[in-house]
């Protein structure tokens, strides 16, 4: 019988071969958007989102017009329930949002490699952490810019010599420039020398976040500048609102192309056993039983959506992983990445609308009356 | 007891806004092994009693009996089943599946049996071999000419070996020489493997060559043999 389904479907290859074009493009546009909301929320509820609070100057968004001092950190470390602070200088190209956003983060590097979850896939760390312009580049950006080891990276007013490609378990940190805090605190002359852009803080276990970030902000009030200490998830959320709001209208993008595989499909279908009613008449009374005739439909509509949906989320997937791309804005950035669960769903919604495309013309076929049937031209 | 018996069997349909009623308490008895052939004028319920006997179609009242089952009382389903081992049924158009082989058409049927892929494989050869196809196996129904197309019908009908087989107008899509060869082919069936038919014509010519050729008129059967014998 499948033999049956098979040629039956290759029986109009041109209608098939659209339906699943179709199919295909609808579900890669679902895996892409998927790829964003999920990379959207590993930055809400990443590894660090709630046990990393960062410090930003108070009333301030962009990284350019933040401005804190350096030894901010040496008061944040006396809080209790602060495990570790990492002042951080933030260099962007674009404080606006973009798909090709170039983020530099200078810290201490020996902070950064007992901080950060990073691993050099190539270069030396050595090299990174004595030479003044050396940087470690995230491995997707290094793909995206076509940078390696020994290349000078140079973009505005900074110029870096690459002297790792490192990965991370953060994807969204595998589209970052790590370089030395000194370095980018002095791309705009002295006047930059003691000031960072934000600090980092880790938590000790038992922290309560919230109650520590109050803690901070409070005894920073009296300096010369206010801060606004925040989760980091939440900080990123924050400064990513425009897009996240873009993102939640993309959302129902993803729902479109749910709706457009359902209709393609279920045309198809329709089409396909509207032309094909004498033939179910036909094996009906050889002996096929209705139910059967049934599950024939389903598994004609369901070949059509897996075989589309299945190259679209392979094609998805594929380009997410060669292509390292990110969007981001302020400094944060969303990495879009392939995953194993946006695999499995682009498979099930797949399955699952093949299914439901093909239950009314499958319930036509199961409850047509044979003789009626078999007298049709 | 007959294999196939119809008692009290009767049928009505609406038409135009009129109810037509072709079979009205019709009695009918066919023994194993016989080949009937149903004659008689346009809308007189011949094909309807044939969808009857088949299991296609459902009487208003009285009931079916095919090798002692009420087939009257199946559901849809049980009906399928009963079909998939005890009939077979030639169609006047063939209505052979497009897409697949002369092969793969007469194998339909056995995929319904429980049967191995070996024992599969030599039901089709024989029924391809009883119609004299064997070497068109391969070919699909469009490179099949008409007549060959209702060989690989009939092949289908039989390959699993059903009590009954029905046949709508056989040869009403054949021309004369071609519905000869399927006339011999059938006399031949029915007589080589003991298959029961019951063929619907309106050929007079083609009725002949069946053991006993019923007429249907106004509801009633009348043997034509009996009849002529009389006269």
């Amino acid at each position: 019988m499948l033999t049956y389904v098979l040629k039956t479907l290759w029986r109009h290859s041109t209608r098939t071969l659209l339906t699943v074009v179709g199919s295909a493009v609808a579900m890669f546009v679902f895996c892409m958007v998927g790829a964003v909301q999920e990379g959207l929320d590993r930055l809400a509820s990443g590894l660090d989102a709630d046990r990393n609070l960062i410090v930003f100057q108070e009333n301030r968004f962009c990284p350019t017009t933040s401005r804190l001092p350096e030894d901010y950190a040496r008061v944040i470390r006396e809080v209790p329930g602060v495990s570790d602070v990492m002042p951080i200088q933030v260099w962007t190209n674009n404080c606006r949002a973009s798909l090709d956003i170039v983020v530099f983060n200078g810290a201490h590097p020996e902070q950064i490699r007992n901080s950060r979850p990073i691993r050099l896939l190539a270069g030396d760390w050595n090299e990174f952490a004595t030479q003044r312009d050396a940087a470690i580049v995230g491995k997707n950006l290094a793909k995206r810019r076509g940078l390696a080891v020994g290349d000078q990276f140079s973009i505005g007013e900074l110029s870096v010599k690459v002297a790792g490609i490192f990965e991370s378990r953060v994807p969204s940190e595998e589209n970052l420039i790590y370089t030395n805090l000194a370095f980018l605190q002095l791309t705009r002359g002295q006047a930059g020398a003691g000031l960072v852009t934000q600090h980092e803080v880790a938590l000790t276990p038992e922290a309560d976040a919230d109650r520590v970030a109050a803690e901070i902000d409070a005894r920073l009030r009296a300096k010369s500048v206010a801060t606004k200490t925040r989760r980091k998830g939440a900080f990123q959320a924050s400064t990513l609102s425009d897009l996240v709001d873009l993102i939640g209208f993309a959302h129902w993008l993803g729902y479109a192309c749910v709706g457009l595989v359902l209709s393609l499909v279920a045309t198809t279908t329709v089409m396909s056993v509207q032309d094909r009613f004498k033939e179910y008449a036909v094996l009906q009374t050889i002996g096929v039983r209705p139910g059967r005739t049934m599950r024939l439909v389903l598994l004609e509509s369901l070949l059509l959506c897996l075989v589309g949906g299945s190259c679209g989320t392979v094609v998805a997937l594929t380009l997410l992983a060669l292509g390292g791309f990110a969007i981001g804005a302020e400094g944060a950035t969303i990495a879009f990445e392939p995953s194993f669960r946006l695999g499995v769903t682009g498979l099930l919604v797949s399955a699952m609308l093949g299914i439901v495309a093909g239950l009314a013309p499958a319930w036509q076929v199961s409850s047509l009356s044979i003789v009626s049937a078999l007298r049709q031209p | 007891m007959a294999l196939v018996e119809l008692r009290g069997v009767s049928k009505s349909f609406r038409k135009g806004g009129e109810t037509i009623q072709p079979l009205d308490n019709v009695d009918l008895e066919i023994e194993a092994g016989e080949f009937i052939s149903l004659m008689g004028p346009s809308g007189t319920g011949k094909s309807t009693l044939l969808n009857l006997v088949s299991g296609i179609d459902r009487p208003d009242s009285g009931a079916i009996f095919v090798d002692g089952t009420e087939i009257t009382r199946l559901s849809r389903s049980q009906l399928a089943d009963w079909r998939a081992a005890n009939l077979g049924y030639i169609f006047q158009t063939h209505n052979l599946i497009p897409v697949l082989t002369a092969y793969e058409n007469v194998e339909l049927p056995t995929l319904l049996l429980k049967l191995s892929s070996a024992q599969r494989r030599q039901r089709v050869e024989l029924a391809l071999e009883a119609v004299g196809l064997s070497d068109r196996a391969h070919h699909y129904p469009r490179q099949l000419s008409g007549g060959q197309e209702q060989r690989v019908g009939i092949a289908r009908a039989i390959v699993a070996h059903p009590k009954v087989v029905v046949a709508d107008e056989p040869t009403g899509s054949l021309d004369a020489a071609t519905s000869e060869q399927v006339q011999i082919l059938l006399q031949r069936l029915n007589r080589e493997l003991d298959i029961t038919l019951l063929m619907v014509t309106h050929d007079s010519e083609v009725a002949k060559i069946a053991s006993r050729q019923l007429l249907l008129d106004r509801g009633r059967f009348i043997d034509r043999q009996a009849e002529a014998a009389r006269c």
